[in-house]
């Protein structure tokens, strides 16, 4: 196939997250989603149904017979470098991998070595990089619209989230709130402010051991920087108040904050009644923009398997992130502070 | 008849906002201020209608029933001491001391003489806290699993960054008004401090920044920011704020954010103007009625003092890298 011609994508999982990247795939200039695997093959064949693919339920005979230009990896996190590592082997053109790219730090070094080995480029879908608002206030602390940085807060999170098996209600499987969702701080922050130092955390489900189940987590992670800046982290699926995300960043010569105290509304909101006899209805506030962050980072990431460019989150990006979660469930259960370098 | 106060030292500007608040409530009376500073001792005089007196000795002469404290930190034991053993009952302005020993000396002094030693924790007194609580209280939300609270401000500088003045910088300044409402609401106390601390807003000798992790004994974790990180430019002082994570759903407090917005070309942007209760006036109230009554006072110097060393503890994990335990 030539580049620029069209690209066929193979999708390994069939949730939610694959659903989301699979639509993001549809919309894009000559990129189909030609199959879809999954291990329940109602699942697949569900997504494959709606985005006009092929159902699989044997991911190897997926990748024999698509021989797909992308295989985008959005299985629960505990399977990521089997799907990784197989894929690899199919020689696609590049990979993507769902956020938190793997169970462990010795999971993601076999997928960056399957991947380099097969020089098959492996992109780590930290999907905050492409959030406007978070995009922005890195450009804002880099360009020094709050002089030297002092400490910085983010928040992130709502009500618990349900799904499959209550994969993420299992430390073992999804690593909880600190792994799952708050990773997405954890690389943005390393983006924007360098290498952490140090981590002190508490977490209700990290606190209870690696094969804790819950139905609520939450977590306050304390971040030392290399540069010397001060952070923490707030995860929470024990809100049911709905999702909510905040950024605080406090300088020498300014405030840059997003959702705390914030001064304006969201874009929009429908405050409209629910269908007749369903009782009350709810406002739905939305931030709407031109393209989803979604579409943005696989669009980068296609765009760059076409151009040969590097793309902009490497493998040890998705890696680093790992470390900096697991230091942090670590720091957790043991009750003391984890030193990262 | 009324309660009779006198104030020792103005140093803190809360003590101004105590000073009104006195003058506002009826059955008190504000019967002078004494300060090291005479000057300053003679303007608030002037400035809330009041007597300045010559020297601490000579207000705690005159027919007074209590005392407001509002030095700077570490004078606070020497005027609670001489209050004490002129028998009347002390009103501290926080942190109650700068050390464990300062705060236990209070403690005995005014135990010793039968009168009364109230913390000013006017956080205590919000009405959105008194929600908060009977929440909690209730059962309703099931129970506290942990708790996240911010205590930010604007630096204050003058002899706040002057350690041998303060005991202190941002840490001792802003832990224990939020440690001190976690206590309340757990009715628990603190048994492990974690705490990162830098000074890397001003680069000065003093610490602005603070963010303390703290274990309650009943196993409750929290963490709380500290730190003097608001800007000159910001809209208001600074704020208190909780997010209290509960079994059935989180509870959210932003304790001064019952403002209007004001948008001034005359003062150069925006600022927020308050129109929530008056949490000092509502302390000094509570403070007059127990002196009045003869009830006990609803802070006392023990909770001033279990916040402190709260405070305490964070310098020390910061300096030696480690959790430090509590009692």
């Amino acid at each position: 196939m030539e580049r620029g011609a069209g690209m066929k994508v193979a999708m390994i999982g069939a949730g939610g997250m694959a659903r989301t990247h699979a639509q993001c795939y549809q919309r894009m200039p000559d990129v189909s989603v030609a199959a879809v695997f999954d291990s329940s093959a109602e699942a697949a064949d569900k997504l494959a149904r709606d985005v006009g693919a092929t159902a699989y339920s044997d991911a190897g005979a997926m990748l024999d017979q698509t021989e797909p230009d992308v295989v985008d990896v959005c299985v629960p996190t505990p399977w990521h470098a089997e799907y990784v590592c197989m894929a690899a082997e199919a020689r696609p053109k590049g990979i993507v991998v769902e956020k938190p790219m793997g169970r462990t730090v010795a999971d993601c070094a076999r997928m960056m070595e399957a991947c380099r080995r097969a020089g098959v480029p492996l992109f780590p879908a930290h999907v905050l990089r492409f959030f406007p608002e978070y995009a922005l206030a890195r450009t804002q602390v880099l360009s020094g619209a709050v002089g030297t940085v002092a400490c910085v807060r983010t928040r992130r999170g709502g009500p618990f989230p349900r799904a499959w098996n209550n994969w993420y209600g299992r430390m073992e499987l999804s690593g909880g709130v600190i792994l799952d969702l708050i990773i997405h701080d954890f690389d943005w922050l390393r983006w924007t402010f360098g290498e952490v130092e140090r981590v002190f955390a508490y977490g209700l489900a990290a606190g209870q051991g690696a094969s804790a189940e819950v139905t609520k987590d939450y977590a306050l992670v304390t971040l030392r920087f290399a540069s010397g800046v001060i952070g923490h982290v707030e995860g929470t699926w024990a809100d049911p108040g709905g999702f909510k995300v905040a950024i605080e960043i406090a300088g020498q010569e300014g405030l840059l904050e997003y959702n705390f105290n914030q001064p304006t509304s969201p874009a929009y909101i429908a405050a409209l009644e629910g269908p007749a006899g369903s009782g009350p209805g709810v406002a739905v506030p939305e931030n709407p923009t031109a393209e989803s962050p979604y579409y943005l980072e696989l669009a980068h990431f296609v765009s760059c398997l076409r151009t040969g460019a590097q793309p902009s989150i490497t493998p040890e990006d998705g890696k680093e992130a790992v470390r900096i979660a697991l230091a942090a469930i670590d720091s957790a259960a043991t009750g003391r502070p984890v030193q990262l370098r | 008849m009324n309660v009779k106060i006198g104030i020792l030292s103005m140093a803190h500007m809360h003590a101004y906002s105590y000073a009104a608040a006195i003058r506002a409530i009826e059955g008190a009376e504000l019967v002078g201020i004494a300060d090291h500073d005479a000057e300053r001792a003679r303007a608030a005089a002037q400035q809330f209608g009041t007597k300045a007196f010559d020297s601490y000795e000579a207000l705690l002469s005159a027919d007074i029933d209590a005392v407001v404290i509002g030095s700077e930190n570490v004078r606070h034991r020497s005027l609670c001491e001489m209050a004490a053993s002129a028998r009347k009952h002390v009103l501290c302005e926080k942190p109650l001391a700068t050390t464990v020993e300062d705060g236990e000396a209070m403690i005995a002094a005014c135990h010793a003489s039968g009168v009364q030693l109230m913390t000013a924790f006017p956080c205590r007194f919000s009405p959105a806290m008194a929600r908060l609580k009977a929440c909690v209280d209730s059962g309703q939300a099931g129970a506290v699993l942990a708790i996240r609270g911010t205590n930010r401000g604007r630096c204050p500088f003058g002899w706040f960054v002057d350690k041998s003045l303060s005991g202190g910088g941002a840490v001792i300044d802003h832990t224990v008004h939020v440690t001190d409402l976690m206590r309340w609401l757990l009715q628990d106390e603190v048994s492990s401090v974690y705490a990162e601390v830098s000074n890397r807003m001003f680069g000065k000798e003093f610490d602005d920044i603070g963010f303390l992790s703290m274990r309650f004994r009943k196993g409750v974790f929290a963490t709380l920011d500290s730190s003097w990180s608001r800007p000159k430019s910001f809209p208001t002082w600074g704020d208190v704020t909780l997010a209290v994570v509960c079994e059935r759903g989180t509870l959210y407090l932003d304790m001064f954010s019952q403002n209007l917005v004001l948008y001034s070309d005359k003062m150069g942007g925006v600022s927020w103007h308050m129109w929530g209760s008056n949490i000092d006036e509502l302390m000094l109230r509570s403070f007059v009625a127990a002196v009045r009554d003869e009830t006990p006072v609803p802070v006392t110097g023990e909770d001033g003092l279990r916040a402190a060393e709260v405070a305490l503890a964070a310098y020390r994990s910061a300096s030696e890298g480690t959790v430090v335990t509590l009692r």
